[in-house]
């Protein structure tokens, strides 16, 4: 694995040299739809509890979710594949020039995606032009210990290395940039190269069919580039070129 | 040069009707008109004071307490969700600035157009567009997160060292709707100056003061009317373009996204149709009420004006029921399947009431009532249409920003949009508007006196043939 | 001018006061020591006046100039100084550039016309200036410099021209 060297410098970047272009792998047909991604992401991103409620009407604040469709109509029904849909970090994203404050931009070395919590004025254009309808809006302080004090304790587990968010701000899955950072820095400090397999978002660590993959694309030795180009894998709604990282797989035995 | 000819009453020479029925060959000499206009600014009945008080209680709860509800508790309290991220305050947006456009074209198109029986009610009209902007701006502060730190739209230099994107449409809105309301309020200032110094000199007290500083040592020397008149034609011309240009990008907010529904080519033309349509609605309304309520405004304000409003507006809902079946028919005709499951969903859905409505409101009702010349020269009648319309253009711009967002590429996020809030806020919007509107109209002469009496001085009627003609002289 | 004396003289309508100038010119007096002060704009030919000229075009196009750097500054110098990837459009956007340049021309042109206005015509002005309130009422007034010793002659012939009232002019605060 070497540094790509094409990489340009832009303002904002880390000051090490930044590594990679990282892609995820999500089996269907391994999915089971038991939501445990979901809850780890949560924890891992100190995703707010937003109620039964809210929730109701559409305002949960997962940052990615299992979709469930079905085959025909009662009582003829029969299943299809899970669809666990988080932020594809699409190359060509097109919830980033619509954007007023440059909340929403590219980062060209690691071809993510980036929502920048403390920029973001609440516009939510990004999130009317995202395809995928990957983006969540934080529509009240919904961690607030003064109107929802029995929520307090939940403070205790927040990670330390996410930003939690108020009101007003828009978010989404960011492929758990804060562990691909961790694990950049520990390499950097250990004088080697990331591993393969060293980078685990937290839905892939808490799926338990394994159904999620995730490390570098432009490296094709690694696991989930291999997994990407089987015969299997293809993109949600390709054809709007958006070019998504995030490659599904279904349709086999 | 006030020529107007004998009386015609009972001369067979012309048709029935009597010159003196249209405000330009019912000529009154300028200092009764103008101590007409300055009554009608003048009297305040208790009325009016009711009527203020009333909006003034309702700008308080309904924009003043419940904006800051929403601003402490976010935007929860609004019916706003996933997918539909934008609600009324969106349609709220749209639909002042459709309003507000009324005032450009009036003042300005009709100006350039030299249709002179816009004369008596320009500066109405431009102050529907100042406080139609107004109520704009307000209504894109409400829908945004983090309103508190929307300055960091502005580009200026500043410690942060980071610029808005001007790739984002909304900042081509930022651009253009603050450069439309600077430009109409410097357009709508303008033409006031004569009148601002007219009424300087003919008040007294706290008046007296504020039309003089207001009227900024006004005369009306050679000087002053060439750059006055000077500055008004480039205004003229060069706004009609900007009007143009504002609702345009305010629909390309909508367009430039990849949704079905949103993503369409005609969108540009059909929003300033649209705002046109709904903006000469609201004229006639208004002018009504001006004119039933106010004293004197009987003289200015006559049929033959609505007469124009109302042909006008004919038009103007025929063009829009052009670019709407062009919206209509291409998704329709060809479209792919989440743009037919739309169509679906507006017509067929559980709001597909709404739409039906807003295609009475918009097309049959004015192109059953308008055709008619005696229904256009009633005022009363034609604010009654012209309510509908408006009606009918806020719901088109409800089916097409909530209800187009419902439906994406992803069914499992589709959810309906209930609104909450925002229905208070919209009413407080409407009551600050009519609210200012009231205040104005008795801190400034909504009639531009001169205007008139410039108009009035170039119409004679000429005798050509066995007829006495109306004709229009260029003296400036 | 210590030899002459500013006077005003009133007239009621368009016809009477071209007559009006119309004697002023024949008893001598050029045309820039008479202005005319009027309720509506009247072509300065019809009172035989000499076309006015004006910066305000100038001034406007000017700004226009200015609007359309700044324009350019915002579309083009924004993200040469910050260049912030977005979605894989270009940095230099034309069609962006094209409606913010747009924008920018207009106001600049239209705000520099309003500047323009109130530079050339001095406003805002609250010196005492000569001036009557009947002008407002639709009476168009001539401010003429009137030689020393001729003032009853030129007002009779005012008079008889069909003015309603010749007067020392007073500066006063409007």
């Amino acid at each position: 694995m070497t540094n790509n060297a094409q990489t340009p410098v832009q303002k904002g970047d880390p000051a090490q040299n930044v590594e990679g272009k990282w892609g995820m792998v999500v089996d269907q047909d391994l999915c089971t739809g038991c939501q445990a991604c979901v809850a780890a992401c949560s924890m891992e991103n100190n995703v707010p509890f937003v109620g039964e409620v809210d929730t109701g009407y559409g305002r949960s604040q997962q940052w990615i979710r299992i979709e469930r469709f079905w085959n025909g109509s009662y009582p003829d029904v029969t299943m299809t594949p899970f669809q666990p849909v988080m932020c594809q970090q699409c190359h060509n994203a097109p919830c980033e020039p619509v954007c007023p404050v440059y909340a929403s931009v590219h980062s060209l070395a690691e071809d993510l995606n980036l929502q920048v919590y403390n920029r973001c004025v609440g516009t939510r254009y990004c999130a009317n032009n995202c395809p995928y309808q990957a983006r969540v809006f934080n529509w009240r302080d919904y961690m607030d210990p003064r109107q929802r004090p029995e929520l307090v304790t939940l403070s205790n587990q927040f990670n330390p290395d996410v930003t939690v968010r108020r009101r007003g701000v828009m978010e989404k899955c960011t492929f758990c940039i804060q562990r691909i950072r961790h694990a950049e820095d520990t390499a950097e400090s250990e004088n080697r190269d990331i591993r393969d397999g060293e980078v685990v978002p937290a839905c892939a660590q808490a799926c338990p069919a394994s159904a999620i993959t995730f490390g570098r694309i432009d490296d094709p030795s690694t696991q989930v580039s291999q997994a990407a180009l089987t015969s299997r894998g293809s993109h949600l709604l390709e054809d709007l070129g958006t070019i998504p990282h995030v490659t599904y797989l279904a349709g086999g035995a | 040069m006030s020529a107007i000819a004998k009386p015609l009453i009972g001369s067979h020479a012309t048709e029935e009707e009597d010159p003196r029925q249209h405000l330009m060959h019912d000529p009154l000499p300028r200092g009764e008109m103008n101590a007409m206009v300055l009554d009608s600014m003048h009297t305040t009945t208790w009325k009016y004071w009711t009527l203020a008080g009333i909006l003034a209680f309702v700008v308080l709860t309904c924009l003043i307490y419940a904006w800051y509800d929403l601003i402490m508790e976010g935007l929860g309290v609004t019916g706003d969700n996933r997918p539909v991220y934008w609600g009324i305050f969106l349609v709220n947006v749209v639909f002042w600035i459709g309003i507000s456009h009324a005032g450009t074209f009036i003042s300005a198109i009709l100006r350039v157009l030299k249709i002179e029986s816009r004369r008596p009610f320009t500066r109405a009209a431009e102050l529907m567009t100042t406080f139609g902007l107004v109520q704009a701006g307000l209504s894109v502060f409400m829908h945004m997160g983090r309103v508190w730190l929307s300055y960091w739209l502005i580009p200026i230099p500043n410690e942060r060292t980071i610029w808005p994107d001007f790739h984002s449409p909304l900042m081509w809105d930022f651009m253009a709707i603050n450069t439309y309301l600077l430009c109409s309020t410097m357009y709508l200032f303008l033409p006031l100056i004569p009148d601002l110094a007219m009424a300087r000199d003919r008040s007294t007290g706290w008046r007296k003061t504020f039309y003089r500083i207001l009227a900024i040592g006004f005369r009306g020397t050679e000087g002053e009317w060439k750059n006055l008149k000077t500055a008004m034609n480039i205004f003229a011309f060069a706004i009609i373009p900007v009007m143009f240009s504002v609702h345009t990008i305010v629909s390309w907010d909508f367009a430039m996204a990849t949704r079905p529904g949103w993503s369409s080519t005609v969108f540009g033309p059909y929003f300033v149709i649209g705002a046109l349509h709904s903006g000469m609605a609201a004229v006639a309304v208004v002018l009504f009420m001006i004119r039933s309520t106010m004293k004197n405004m009987k003289y200015f304000i006559r049929p033959e004006h609505f007469d124009t409003l109302a042909k006008l507006s004919l038009m103007v809902s025929m063009a829009w029921a052009y670019f709407y079946f062009n919206d209509y028919l291409v998704p329709w005709y060809g479209g792919d399947q989440w743009e037919k499951i739309l169509q679906d969903f507006t017509q067929r859905g559980p709001l597909g009431w709404l739409w039906y409505l807003m295609l009475f409101c918009n097309i049959v009702v004015p192109w059953s009532i308008l055709w008619n010349k005696k229904w256009r020269q009633t005022p009363w009648l034609m604010a009654i249409v012209g309510l509908i319309i408006n009606i009918g253009m806020w719901i088109e711009r409800y089916v097409i920003i909530p209800e187009a967002l419902t439906i994406n590429r992803m069914p499992f996020t589709w959810q309906i949009y209930v609104p909450k809030l925002e229905i208070f806020l919209t009413i407080g919007t409407f009551a600050l508007f009519f609210l200012l509107y009231l205040l104005a109209s008795r801190l400034i002469p909504l009639i531009p006196v001169w205007e008139v009496q410039e108009g009035q001085e170039s119409h004679m009627l000429r005798k050509i043939g066995k007829a006495h003609i109306s004709t229009v002289s260029e003296i400036d | 001018m210590s030899d002459s004396t500013v006077l005003l003289a009133v007239f009621e309508d368009i016809e009477p006061a071209s007559k009006g100038i119309g004697v002023l010119q024949n008893l001598g007096l050029s045309d820039d020591q008479m202005n005319v002060i009027s309720g509506i704009p009247v072509k300065e030919a019809i009172l035989g006046r000499p076309a006015g000229r004006t910066h305000v075009a100038q001034i406007a196009m000017g700004g226009a100039v200015l609007g359309l750097l700044l324009g350019l500054f915002l579309i083009y110098g924004i993200p040469y100084l910050f260049p912030l990837d977005a979605g894989g459009q270009p940095f230099y956007p034309i069609p962006q550039g094209l409606i913010i340049c747009f924008e920018m021309t207009m106001l600049g042109l239209m705000g520099s016309a309003f500047l323009g206005m109130f530079l050339d015509s001095g406003f805002p002005s609250y010196t005492p200036k000569e001036y009557v309130s009947e002008i407002s009422d639709g009476r168009i007034a001539v401010l003429f410099h009137c030689p020393s010793g001729k003032q009853k002659s030129f007002t009779e012939a005012l008079i008889k021209a069909g003015a309603r009232s010749v007067s020392p002019a007073e500066a006063r605060h409007l």
